[in-house]
């Protein structure tokens, strides 16, 4: 066998991977950059580069500019929760309680069924009418009318990111308490035999050797978060209004709906940008972090 | 001793109601799958006045369940599979045959990482419609294939750790670079593999955006899908829709007890190395 061949043989085992991913991923990427330029409507097969008056029109546009700051607001407040509680519940899943396991695995559960059927079954428990499970809990018990959880503007966007942190809390914690139990004991041995206390053991010891857990966590919970559609869309159809649309669901109700091709194509291209730089932004920062610490 | 085995029962008491609000939404719906409609908007929240099993009977009279069941079976499963071997296949010059242009190709597909599907949603959907790709199965497979770029980073980064001698003795001995690959390569893969299906079987299965944009006649629907399109059809009859939810769970459920290991050692070591 020649070498020539013999490459040739060997790039070929690149060649589906390489088809599939140009085809489906990088080529409607620039695809999007292009059609961003111009007001392509999707139906006629004339139309005309407008330069950048749709990135223009982006800010100008009601829907769109709520879109992206509920997925911020979302995006941060859900990650900071679950970054909060994720990680004293691995502290506490770490240790050995008769009911342990048990409490894994609900904790964890969550995180295994489509985010659209847990958006529903809390739907049920957030009905803004009196026969909403948490307004009938609120009634029996403290004779509170009922509130509109769902219809509220701040209710509503508090609402989303509840459930979405209850859906995800029990797998961060199963990831930081892998690092948890990779943290050898006779730090704990020689930090207690030097008199330190049970949480000074916490702060010095576990947070510091969590960090690198923490970086790939929120970073996680970053880049999810940014994608998020399917609970704010099944809990809230987006409203009131524009309230809890989320910047998926944009593009789609302006690209797909409504065929503003170009529009739509601008915020995708916009929405890359967002995500690319927050990865960024994160990870160097994180990793800064981290070198800091240890 | 008996110091840390009382703060210990502490931990089992303090933990009992953070546990039970997290469980509470599942035992809200799997109650109220055993009452009529008027009992369970009573009393949403207590056990059944008299409990009824005929939810159960109806609802997979009144919807295409099982073939949703089907759907989504075929889909996760091909794609799936399809992905594995794209990623392995992909990732198996890059680590045995390294040179200038497949380093090229990893960095053109780390790309990938950072590209939301949301991003190119626009473009995609006109792809899609050239491609004679609409409302067709096969169309959701092919798109799902384009997860293989995730698995080929797992497979690489698994690849590495296999020594060399393994396929250069193979070659020695005559077999294909195809042969090596698939008789030698593959097979040792196995850990890798296990953890890349399961996190792709969660992806896919459970993917309400892709299915809503590309999957129209109802014959079609996956059973994500298939709740979607119940909620609109059972909005006052809150029983029959939870009900449908807890057929739905049930699979998963089944598969999260034969898989928590698993997954969990998956996210673990998916941490660990970063």
């Amino acid at each position: 066998m020649t070498k020539y061949a013999r490459q040739l043989q060997f790039l070929l085992f690149l060649l589906p991977i390489l088809a599939i991913y140009s085809l489906f991923t990088i080529f409607p990427l620039i695809k999007a950059f292009f059609l961003s330029f111009t007001n392509f409507n999707g139906y006629s097969k004339v139309y005309d580069f407008v330069g950048i008056k749709n990135y223009v029109m982006i800010f100008a546009d009601d829907a769109i500019t709520s879109a992206i700051s509920y997925t911020l607001f979302f995006t941060f407040a859900k990650a900071l929760l679950v970054t909060v509680l994720a990680i004293p519940l691995a502290m506490i899943l770490d240790q050995k309680f008769l009911t342990r396991n048990v409490h894994r695995a609900i904790f964890f559960f969550p995180s295994i069924p489509s985010g659209l059927l847990l958006a529903y079954i809390w739907g049920f428990i957030l009905a803004p009418i009196g026969s909403g499970v948490l307004n009938t809990i609120l009634r029996e018990l403290f004779n509170i009318g009922p509130q509109p959880w769902l219809a509220d503007p701040l209710l509503a966007k508090l609402s989303t990111i509840v459930v979405a942190t209850w859906a995800v809390t029990g797998w961060h914690a199963v990831l930081y308490l892998a690092f948890l139990q990779s943290i050898p004991k006779d730090y704990y041995e020689a930090a207690s035999i030097d008199g330190a206390s049970r949480l000074q053991q916490v702060r010095f010891i576990t947070l510091p050797l969590l960090a690198p857990a923490m970086t790939i966590s929120v970073m996680l919970l970053l880049t999810g978060g940014l994608k998020v559609f399917e609970i704010p869309f099944a809990l809230t159809k987006g409203g009131p209004g524009f309230e809890t649309y989320s910047i998926t669901q944009v593009i789609m109700l302006r690209g797909i709906t409504e065929a503003q091709y170009g529009l739509a194509s601008a915020m995708s291209i916009v929405f890359f940008l967002i995500v690319l730089a927050i990865a960024i932004f994160q990870v160097t920062v994180m990793q800064r972090r981290e070198r800091g610490i240890q | 001793m008996t110091n840390s085995n009382k703060r210990l029962w502490i931990l089992d008491i303090l933990m009992l109601p953070a546990g039970f609000i997290a469980f509470f939404p599942f035992y809200l719906i799997i109650v109220n799958t055993f009452k009529t409609m008027q009992d369970a908007a009573k009393n949403p929240m207590s056990l059944p006045s008299k409990w009824i099993f005929t939810n159960y009977v109806q609802v997979f009279q009144e919807t295409a369940i099982l073939r949703s069941f089907v759907n989504s079976v075929t889909i996760t499963l091909f794609a799936v599979l399809f992905i594995v071997l794209i990623g392995a296949m992909g990732a198996y010059p890059v680590v045995f045959n390294g040179n200038r242009l497949t380093r090229i190709a990893t960095v053109y597909l780390l790309a990938g990482f950072m590209i939301p599907f949301q991003a190119t949603l626009i473009p995609l959907f006109q792809l899609m419609s050239d491609l004679n790709l609409i409302d067709k199965i096969v169309g959701l497979i092919v798109l799902y294939m384009s997860g293989s770029v995730f698995v080929f980073f797992l497979m690489s980064g698994y690849m590495k750790t296999i020594p060399r001698e393994l396929s250069e003795a193979a070659v020695i001995d005559g077999c294909s670079i195809w042969g090596i690959f698939w008789r030698i390569i593959f097979p040792l893969l196995k850990p890798i593999t296990i953890t890349s299906v399961i996190f792709q079987t969660m992806w896919i299965w459970n993917d309400f955006l892709a299915p809503m944009l590309f999957l129209n006649s109802s014959s079609k629907s996956t059973l994500v899908l298939q709740i979607y399109k119940a909620k609109g059809e059972f909005t006052v009859d809150w029983p029959m829709f939870m009900t449908l939810t807890v057929v739905t769970l049930v699979p998963i459920f089944i598969f999260f007890i034969v898989m928590q290991k698993h997954i969990v050692k998956g996210i673990a070591a998916g941490a660990v190395k970063g």
